[in-house]
């Protein structure tokens, strides 16, 4: 991803290197629907996951990590940069190119309900999927893989023939990893799929997750404005804000030693249930500002306890640091 | 301001004697009908809040925590009386809110404030703000209309807003500025008790923090009891000074903040504080998980509630519920093993 990559990355090029990712959407305004401006929902996002790892994408409401996701998909369409996937940019693929590309990459999303047909079994929906790519040469036998995927997420075999609302929410979501999983992709895009499920019905499905990873090589692209589930699946870490990546490197070596203000303002900000940790939360100043007007600069400037002149007039670069890098001046080596 | 004032926030059992509990539950119980299935037309009922027995001393936090249908909010409003229980009672100041004719019961509503979970469902979206404000006190007939205008402004800043976003309508504020709003209107009648429920549970992190340490400093000023009800164990141990859990409509175990998550009794409890996902690097990456799903309300399991999932269940849990027993200073729990 860049000239100071670590050294541990493996010689084999990433599953998926994201480059220059931008998605903007147009503001509208006035009778005849003029444009008038647009929202930099993703604003020049690099990425890199390597095969069998997980990258978490962390932020708060509005910061992007959901339009990063959709546009890697081209769920929605890019302005510009380069999804790379094991070296094929999926953003310059015409449609029936893009199509074996589709089962490489599946997504879980957060609401399981939302995302599954209410009219179809789900013997139905799990092998939808492979019948769309050819997978399994009769009915009989993609039956026999719908048994094996529902038993693989700790789902009864036996209740495939039950509808989406016999079952609880977390039951859902297995139902939507299982159909994921049918037909064997190499990336999981998970947008917030657990940020809808009780706390222990969550520690379930993100077991689950680690478990079918660890079984299956599967890579990770986990989407959440939870940083106290990173922990739990992630290798790296990528902190969004206002549509830019601001810091991104090891998890535990970012959580334990956090370099961008804004990261270390929502680790402070999040409770904590160790007995001997503060009671007391650190809010962040102010307000999100809106994604429509970011402020100039750097992004966070108008919130930051750190901020200082050149963060008022030039947008940082990503600096390097310890664990990877940080978009804030306070790592320039010039400094 | 009020009668409570003499006690703050984390009141001992020493300073409990002198006191009477600002509310008390008594074997509160509600439930609900339920048609069991689309067509067969058979009806069940499910007991959404079973026989719960809890007191809140003045100037105390309780925090109420529990998984989505244990409970929790149904519990919160039969407390403020804006539905009525199946059986139980709720005394307030020792007196049954039940029996209340309707003057009083519109005097005890004053007394008595919620704060919601999404402050945008609950704010009227064709007023504004100050007129929103201004409401509880036209209502219930106080000040003039100048005194009202003054009040106003001092609610707005007491919740960190400027008297300018009196005249704005609520969707000109932010999620978390909407919450701001929810509260100075929870607070307009000088109130005793709040229950807030999920408060900031649709907020941002960064957002949540400030008005968590937002309520926590009104609470500590003004005196207030909160019976803080959430999902979220981080924010409830931020906020409360005693803890009561529920499983299933029951409470399962009560204890002060620090007992519950240093020395929990109940294996339930003990299963939700390992599930929390923490981003401190000094805790344990992988959760010890509670097997199965929660149960459904509608058909909870016999004895026990939690005796399915349960690491340590007996025979005796699959036929007899346990009742609340002590286990330490102000510390109870439901459970036959670890007694």
């Amino acid at each position: 991803m860049s000239a100071h990559a670590k050294p541990v990355a493996t010689q084999a090029s990433p599953l998926l290197q994201v480059e220059g990712l931008s998605t903007w959407f147009p503001i509208k305004k006035g009778v005849f629907r003029k444009t008038v401006g647009h929202v930099r929902a993703v604003d020049g996002v690099d990425l890199t996951i390597e095969a069998g790892k997980t990258l978490a994408l962390v932020g708060e409401s509005g910061c992007g990590k959901t339009t990063v996701g959709r546009s890697i998909l081209r769920l929605i369409p890019a302005r510009a940069g380069r999804v790379l996937f094991e070296g094929t940019d999926l953003l310059a693929l015409a449609r029936d190119e893009l199509h074996p590309y589709r089962r490489k990459l599946q997504i879980v999303f957060q609401d399981p309900m939302a995302s599954l047909n209410p009219r179809l079994r789900v013997r139905e929906i799990v092998s939808e999927g492979m019948r769309s790519f050819g997978i399994g040469a009769s009915d009989a036998e993609r039956g026999e893989r719908v048994a094996a995927l529902l038993e693989r997420v700790k789902l009864d075999p036996r209740h495939m023939t039950r509808y989406p609302h016999e079952f609880s929410g977390g039951q859902r979501q297995r139902i939507c990893i299982a159909r994921a999983l049918a037909v064997e992709p190499e990336l999981l895009i998970c947008d917030e799929a657990v940020s809808a499920l009780d706390v222990s019905i969550q520690a379930q499905i993100l077991n689950l997750l680690r478990d079918i990873q660890q079984e299956l090589g599967l890579a990770y692209l986990f989407i959440t404005h939870d940083l106290g589930v990173v922990r739990y699946l992630a290798d790296r870490v990528a902190v969004m804000y206002l549509g830019r990546v601001v810091e991104h490197g090891d998890t535990e070596a970012l959580m334990a030693a956090p370099q961008h203000p804004y990261t270390q303002a929502l680790l402070a900000a999040v409770p904590t249930i160790d007995p001997t940790g503060a009671r007391r939360v650190v809010p962040v100043l102010g307000d999100v500002p809106s994604p429509a007007n970011p402020p100039a600069g750097c992004h966070f400037h108008t919130r930051c306890p750190k901020v200082f002149d050149r963060c008022r007039a030039e947008t940082p670069p990503l600096y390097p640091v310890a664990h990877g890098d940080s978009r804030c001046f306070l790592s320039d080596p010039a400094r | 301001m009020t009668a409570a004032a003499h006690a703050s926030q984390h009141a001992g059992p020493a300073s409990r004697e002198t006191a009477e509990p600002l509310l008390v539950t008594r074997d509160l119980t509600k439930s609900f009908p339920v048609r069991a299935g689309m067509l067969s037309g058979r009806r069940g009922e499910v007991r959404a809040v079973d026989h719960v027995s809890i007191e809140v001393w003045p100037g105390e936090t309780l925090g109420l925590v529990g998984e989505s249908g244990c409970g929790k909010s149904t519990l919160g409003r039969l407390v403020l009386r804006l539905i009525e229980p199946t059986s139980g009672s709720v005394l307030f100041r020792g007196r049954d809110v039940a029996a209340l004719s309707r003057a009083e019961l519109k005097a005890f509503r004053k007394r008595m404030q919620i704060v919601f979970q999404d402050p945008y469902a609950s704010l009227n979206p064709r007023m504004t703000v100050g007129e929103a404000l201004e409401e509880p006190f036209v209502i219930h007939g106080v000040g003039t209309r100048a005194e009202r205008r003054e009040r106003v402004t001092e609610l707005l800043h007491r919740v960190g807003l400027t008297p300018e976003h009196a005249s704005h309508y609520p969707h000109e504020f932010s999620g978390g500025q909407r919450q701001r709003v929810g509260i100075a209107r929870a607070l307009a009648l000088d109130p005793e008790l709040i229950v807030a429920d999920e408060p900031v549970s649709a907020l941002d992190v960064s957002i949540q923090a400030q008005v968590l340490n937002l309520l926590a400093d009104l609470q500590r000023e003004l005196h207030l009891t909160m019976l803080f009800i959430s999902h979220d164990l981080r924010v409830v141990r931020h906020m409360s000074r005693r803890v009561a859990v529920m499983y299933l409509g029951r409470l399962i175990e009560v204890a002060p903040t620090a007992t519950i998550f240093s020395a929990p009794a109940h294996p339930y409890t003990r299963l939700l504080l390992e599930s929390v996902p923490d981003p401190d690097p000094r805790r344990r990456r992988r959760a010890a998980v509670p097997v199965g799903d929660v149960p459904s309300p509608i058909d909870p399991p016999t004895g026990c509630h939690f005796h399915p999932r349960c690491p340590l269940a007996q025979e005796r849990c699959r036929v007899e519920a346990p009742g609340l027993t002590p286990r330490g200073p102000e510390h109870a729990a439901a459970c036959w093993a670890n007694t």
